[in-house]
């Protein structure tokens, strides 16, 4: 019996994943730093770094069909190693989660409404994410197309406004920086937008087919690949040199947009499309971790614990971090230590166990 | 039927509370729009213009701003006659260590926060260019409230005068320099820099930023704002002027020039042929030939004739020709000058540092240090290709010369 | 979330239930008819203490053997029509016939004498009852233990004309009216199929209101028909007075602004909605007819959509999704940007507005309440009055509220602006008027609070609303999401008719033929080796 009983379609997983990682676009502003006008590589080679992975969680999630990664660790590394197991992917769960919240309280304060409390919009933004998280899985995956066309019209929007002021030339010389920096940047990129889609691996177990899930994963992860390629070549083509000492360097590309005096001061095209994403990935994350957490307390739903859930994870935004600095920090640095065997190793991992241990047949045979 | 009761009784209680959240919601809703950073529109100090001098006194920073005075802002000229000094704008100044200082000092005067949004350009003093600019920009690259598009200027003498001179049809000074610059691909005598543009050449190790020049002229009864040429920086300070016609030169080789006015002698030599400018490609290819670095630049130019001072008919073919190779000597003799400019000052304009840095970027580790040195040791390859694609509404002259009748 | 809502709705059925069973006198409605006609008059004249209650008492037959009485309302029973068909017939026709026929009989009388079509036979004092104030005649014949219930009714009815709230340019003119019976006509004038469904219910127990489901049966989604029984069986109620009764009982999410029953005065639009697989529910007494299930973008269609060539109709559908957003956001948006995010407005136009503001002593989001305020005042007082005089309301309030606030400083010219296009905007969606209303309030209120960020949390909570909600099974804002790319030919743009020939999947029987017309019907120029081949 799962505590979730809504059913979302492979073309729902599609659009959840494309959303997801778009949901990462801010990343782009702190891999910029590394990675200067190299970034653009550096998000391919992640992609391409971490597909393989990602295909293996998908291969995982349809080995044992209808259930969640903490019924897999539970049945996988057993009672106890699978809890321990879990709940180190919570703790991932709630940090990544309020790295995000953070960032949306940042965007504001540092761009938008400078003179508000901090607190209020973590506040606001996590309670509108709770609402989102109590109508199901079946929603999100409803309306998920929706948030990835917002994402795609507004990056494609900001670039086109933007040609007449690209210089491609920024790009040149193609290979300059030290290749531990691209080292970093791959590391951060194949870790944050993609390797976070390990969480799906609590949603796709409401695949109602798995048929063409691999295919439709991988389609999602392009999607989601090409918005933060678009956004990154922008701002290079863009801003050039200058990209790497703003804190958002596309927020500065589109505060330059000037096409004739009239299609200008564009600030809210990103100020929207970020909300919008952020608050998409969010919502998701929220669910995984509310979702992850009942199951590992055996609940019969997780509706009771979305809203305490939301609290916590606003208190943990407004107080890991001190600032904007340490925030980058510690997600730059420690965020992509811990987070390595919960992306790279356990998923691979569990699938090569239950291979040797026959797990699902014997599984399949007790349920039917 | 008791439970049925208390279930209508629970059911109205919820209604109610919830009723009693939306009123409580409502109230809260004046209260928290002063606290959460609402600012209403007619408190707001609207900057347009900024000017940063250096006080001759206390050598502290003085900060000039232009605010919109709200009640004759939007009126006519005649209304605002009427009441005060007739002046659309309000140029309030004060000092302070730093232009962030200054700018929350002025709140003594003004009474509110500055609101640097719209602030259309920034115009540094004469004395704060040569002192460095780079100590200064952080602020006007910093601020959430400035734009990346902010224009960036210098003033001749000083900021504070420019922003004081008004204009006979603008209403406000700082719109009116923005107009000017806006408007320099009529001649491309200059060209229009902006905050990134300008932080943009700061952070290369090589290129030397220009920044446009604002000077004044006195007319009979009032003061002329006109754009008098761009000045040079190196490491942020500045070091030397450029005059139209070297801008122009730089502009040929960036491929910036968007239009002008080329006058070269008539093949007769008895009068001018004047060509408007209408279409520029410039390409430049750097090349490292056996240690030694040479530019290749090569432009193609298109005009058109618009005027003509002869009674030659010039739309002939022969005419063409010969036009179109005086005006080829003409670009290369602004391209010259510019680079003679670029030596004199030994500054890296055109940022051919940059070009090599794209092209050859393992040998530009050792070029960088000593560029200084190479700087003034690069050979140069100027190709210009010019021609002429109309004559406008005429195709011979109004006096024409006695043979050709 | 649907047992939450059913549990709420549960709790109100319960209370009326509750509240009958306290009132209703108790009666012994289940007595049989006796066969002493003296004693069935007694009874009926003592349980209905009216004067309007008619009983004429006669003889008839030969001999003029026979006891008979006839019980009718005064006005509820057309006298003429009694006369003429009951009555003389009884009296002078029965004459006619053998003498030895028995009219004790009522099956004797009903098929020879009674020249009326309407007729049902009660044995049961109840339903004698029911009938009576239907507006049927009663015949009850001395030692006879059943009546005849004779549908002698006459209704005052209105003349079918155009509906105020549906006008249209192209398209017929004929609207539902208060008669359902007339309104069933109207629909199988549309329909004239053999699969047009057609179930009474009688809901209230002291309305006794007729009420309809009418659905094409080869298309309709069977489950969906079920649906609409059960939860019309629910409801126990004393009266239906209008369809907007019904409406609120049967509806899926209560607590929600967005309303998911459609309803409807024009049978055109009804009728298009029935071909689709939806059922319409018609209730006596008035002409609103409720569509079941709704989805969100049908408030943004209008049958004109499809009579109009495909391009305009286009056209204009965007023109009312642009006011529905105009309508619920433009108040907000204005204060956002003017009280928040001033950076975002063009320079010259701040300057404008700023000058515009100078002397307004509210907060801008004072001011937007004021307004909305005024306007909502305005349009309810022009709306209650009558016409010359509702229009006199709307001019001076435009005139005076809006002049003379402006010329005294108190709110600013362009808040007039922004107002009176969101007033405007907010009549193009008239489905969604009173959603759009509540939206605007509380989006302006968002705006107020928070700007920007307010506005956007407000819209994906909206957002995450409407994907939420189902409309008897169906998904709210389908086909958008979840996406149906061949529902969604018919969304933003109304693409040709001619490329529409599926039925909308989520609302129809999910069969593969669910066509409505044969594919590939574009229609194409005379072509000279077609006419060959013939």
């Amino acid at each position: 019996m799962s505590i979730e009983r809504g059913k979302i379609n492979s073309q729902q997983l599609l659009f959840l994943i494309a959303g997801f990682v778009q949901g990462s676009i801010l990343l782009i502003d702190f891999t910029v730093g590394i990675t200067e006008h190299q970034t653009w590589m550096v998000i391919l080679a992640g992609l391409a770094i971490s597909a393989p992975v990602i295909l293996s969680y998908v291969a995982l999630a349809k080995r044992f069909p209808g259930m969640n990664l903490v019924q897999i660790n539970d049945m996988v590394y057993g009672r106890f190693l699978g809890k321990a197991v879990s709940m180190y992917y919570i703790f991932f769960f709630v940090m990544t989660l309020s790295f995000n919240i953070r960032d949306v309280g940042e965007l504001y304060v540092t761009f938008l409404m400078q003179d508000t409390p901090f607190i209020f919009f973590l506040v606001v933004f996590a309670a509108t994410c709770a609402y989102a998280v109590t109508k199901g899985i079946e929603v999100l995956g409803r309306v998920s197309h929706l948030f990835v066309v917002t994402g795609l019209f507004v990056i494609i929007s900001t670039f086109i406004l933007l040609i007449d002021q690209m210089d491609f030339s920024n790009f040149l010389p193609l290979f300059e920086l030290p290749f531990i920096r691209i080292f970093q940047g791959i590391h951060i990129v194949s870790i944050i937008p993609f390797g976070e889609t390990v969480a799906f691996l609590m949603i796709m177990g409401r695949l109602n087919k798995t048929e063409h899930a691999v295919k439709r994963t991988f389609f999602g992860l392009s999607i989601g690949a090409l918005s933060l390629l678009v956004v990154a070549v922008r701002n290079t083509a863009v801003l050039g040199r200058t990209q790497t000492i703003w804190t958002s360097p596309s927020f500065q590309s589109i505060r330059l947009i000037n096409i004739g005096t009239v299609l200008t001061r564009m600030d809210f095209l990103i100020g929207i499309a970020q909300t919008v994403l952020i608050f998409f990935k969010c919502s998701l994350f929220l669910y995984v971790l509310v979702v992850a957490v009942s199951q590992l307390f055996g609940l019969k739903s997780y509706l009771p614990l979305v809203l305490p859930l939301a609290g916590i994870e606003v208190i943990v935004a407004a107080t890991v971090f001190q600032s904007p600095v340490d925030h980058a920090m510690i997600t730059q640095n420690a965020g992509i230590i811990y987070s390595v065997p919960l992306v790279f190793i356990f998923p691979p991992l569990s699938l090569l166990i239950a291979k040797i241990r026959g797990l699902p047949k014997f599984e399949r045979g007790k349920e039917t | 039927m008791i439970p049925n009761k208390g279930s209508e009784a629970s059911l109205i209680k919820k209604i109610t509370s919830s009723i009693m959240i939306f009123i409580l919601c409502f109230f809260m809703l004046f209260a928290l729009t002063g606290c959460l950073g609402a600012r209403e529109i007619n408190d707001l100090e609207i900057v347009i213009g900024m000017g940063v001098d250096k006080d001759e006194d206390t050598g502290n920073i003085l900060l000039t701003a232009q605010v919109v005075k709200k009640d004759t802002a939007g009126r006519t000229s005649g209304d605002a006659s009427g009441g005060g000094d007739g002046k659309a704008f309000w140029n309030v100044s004060s000092t302070g260590d730093s232009i962030f200082d200054a700018v929350r000092q002025v709140t003594h005067k003004t009474g509110n926060r500055l609101f640097i949004s719209h602030n259309q350009a920034v115009i540094f003093g004469n004395d704060i260019a040569q002192e460095g600019l780079q100590e200064y920009i952080d602020f006007f690259l910093r601020a959430h409230e400035m734009r990346p598009t902010a224009l960036i200027l210098v003033a001749e003498d000083r900021a504070s005068d420019i922003l004081d001179a008004k204009p006979e049809t603008e209403k406000f000074p700082a719109m009116n320099i923005a107009k000017l610059v806006d408007t320099y691909g009529f001649t491309s005598h200059f060209y229009e820099v902006n905050m990134k543009d300008f932080a943009s050449c700061l952070m290369s190790p090589t290129t030397a930023p220009l920044v446009p020049l604002v000077s004044i002229v006195q007319e009979k009864d009032c003061m002329d704002i006109y754009v008098s040429g761009m000045v040079a920086f190196k490491k942020g300070k500045m070091i030397g002027k450029l005059n139209h016609d070297e801008v122009r030169g730089l502009l040929w080789v960036l491929g910036k020039v968007k239009s002008g006015v080329l006058i070269v002698p008539s093949p007769d030599e008895q009068g001018k042929a004047v060509l408007e400018i209408v279409r520029v490609k410039s390409k430049v290819t750097p090349e490292i030939k056996d240690g030694s670095i040479v530019m290749h630049i090569k432009i193609k130019e298109e005009s058109s004739l618009s005027e003509q001072t002869t009674a030659e008919n010039l739309a002939t073919d022969k005419a063409f020709e010969k036009i179109q190779e005086a005006t080829a000597e003409v670009i290369r003799q602004e391209i010259m000058a510019a680079i003679d400019k670029s030596r004199e000052l030994n500054a890296d304009i055109f940022g051919f540092g940059e070009m090599l840095h794209k092209k050859y970027s393992s040998k530009w580790k050792t070029l960088k240090d000593n560029w200084d040195e190479i700087y003034p040791t690069i050979e140069l390859d100027i190709d210009v290709e010019t021609k002429i694609i109309k004559t406008d509404l005429l195709k011979k002259p109004v006096s024409q010369s006695e043979e050709e009748k | 979330m649907f047992r939450y809502i059913f549990k709420k709705i549960g709790y109100l059925s319960l209370i009326n239930k509750h509240m009958l069973q306290n009132t209703k006198p108790g009666k012994n409605n289940n007595k049989p008819i006796s066969p002493d006609l003296e004693k069935n008059l007694e009874v009926i004249k003592g349980i209905l203490h009216s004067s309007d209650l008619a009983v004429h008492e006669f003889n008839f037959g030969h001999d003029r053997r026979f006891k008979g009485a006839l019980i009718f309302i005064d006005n509820l029973a057309d006298k003429k029509e009694i006369h003429k068909n009951i009555l003389q017939p009884l009296m002078y026709d029965a004459l006619l016939l053998p003498m030895d026929m028995d009219f004790t009989q009522i099956d004797t009388i009903w098929k020879s004498l009674i020249s009326m079509t309407d007729n049902v036979k009660v044995t049961l004092l109840g339903d004698l009852l029911d009938s009576l104030l239907a507006g049927a005649a009663i015949l009850l014949i001395d030692g006879s233990k059943e009546a005849l219930a004779i549908k002698a009714g006459k209704r005052d009815a209105r003349s079918i004309e155009e509906p105020g709230t549906e006008a249209v340019v192209r398209g017929p003119r004929e609207g539902f009216i208060e008669n359902v019976n007339v309104n069933i006509a109207l629909l199988r004038r549309k329909i004239k199929d053999t699969d047009l469904c057609v179930e009474k219910y009688v809901i209230g127990e002291k309305s006794k209101t007729d009420v309809y489901i009418v659905y094409l049966r080869s298309v309709a989604n069977p489950k969906l028909i079920e649906e609409i029984r059960t939860r019309l069986n629910r409801i126990k109620i004393e009266a239906i007075l209008e369809s907007g009764y019904i409406e609120q009982f049967i509806e899926d999410s209560p607590y929600s602004v967005f309303p998911t029953v459609s309803n409807s005065e024009k049978p055109d639009k009804v009728a298009a909605k029935i071909l689709e697989g939806r059922a319409a529910i018609l209730v006596d007494g008035t002409p609103f007819v409720l569509v079941v299930p709704m989805v969100f973008i049908e408030s943004f269609q209008s049958v004109e959509d499809y009579y109009a060539r495909p391009f305009f109709a286009s056209a204009i559908r965007i023109i009312r999704f642009l006011s529905y957003i105009i309508s619920t956001l433009g108040p907000a948006i204005y204060v956002a940007l003017t009280v928040f995010h001033q950076e975002l407005i063009p320079t010259q136009l701040l300057i404008s507005i700023a000058e515009g503001r100078e002397r307004v002593p509210f907060p801008a989001i004072l001011e937007a309440f004021l307004m909305l305020f005024a306007f909502d005042l305005l349009r309810e007082a022009g709306v209650r009055l009558p016409k010359p005089v509702g229009q006199t309301v709307g001019i001076v309030g435009a005139l005076v509220l809006g002049e003379a606030s402006v010329q005294a400083g108190l709110i600013s010219p362009i808040m007039v602006i922004v107002v009176s296009a969101t007033a405007i905007a907010s009549f193009a969606v008239p489905a969604q008027t009173d959603s759009g209303t509540i939206l605007r309030y509380i989006y302006l209120a968002l705006a107020g609070i928070a700007g920007g960020f307010g506005v956007i949390m407000g819209l994906l909570a909206t957002l995450m609303h409407l994907a939420s909600l189902r409309s008897f099974g169906t998904p709210y804002l389908w086909p958008v999401s979840p996406l149906n790319l061949s529902g969604i030919k018919d969304v933003f743009i109304r693409m040709p008719l001619w490329t529409m020939s599926k039925r909308p999947k989520a609302i129809s029987r999910n069969s593969s033929d669910s066509c409505n017309q044969d594919p590939g019907l574009m229609p194409a120029p005379f072509k000279k080796g077609s006419n060959d081949s013939k």
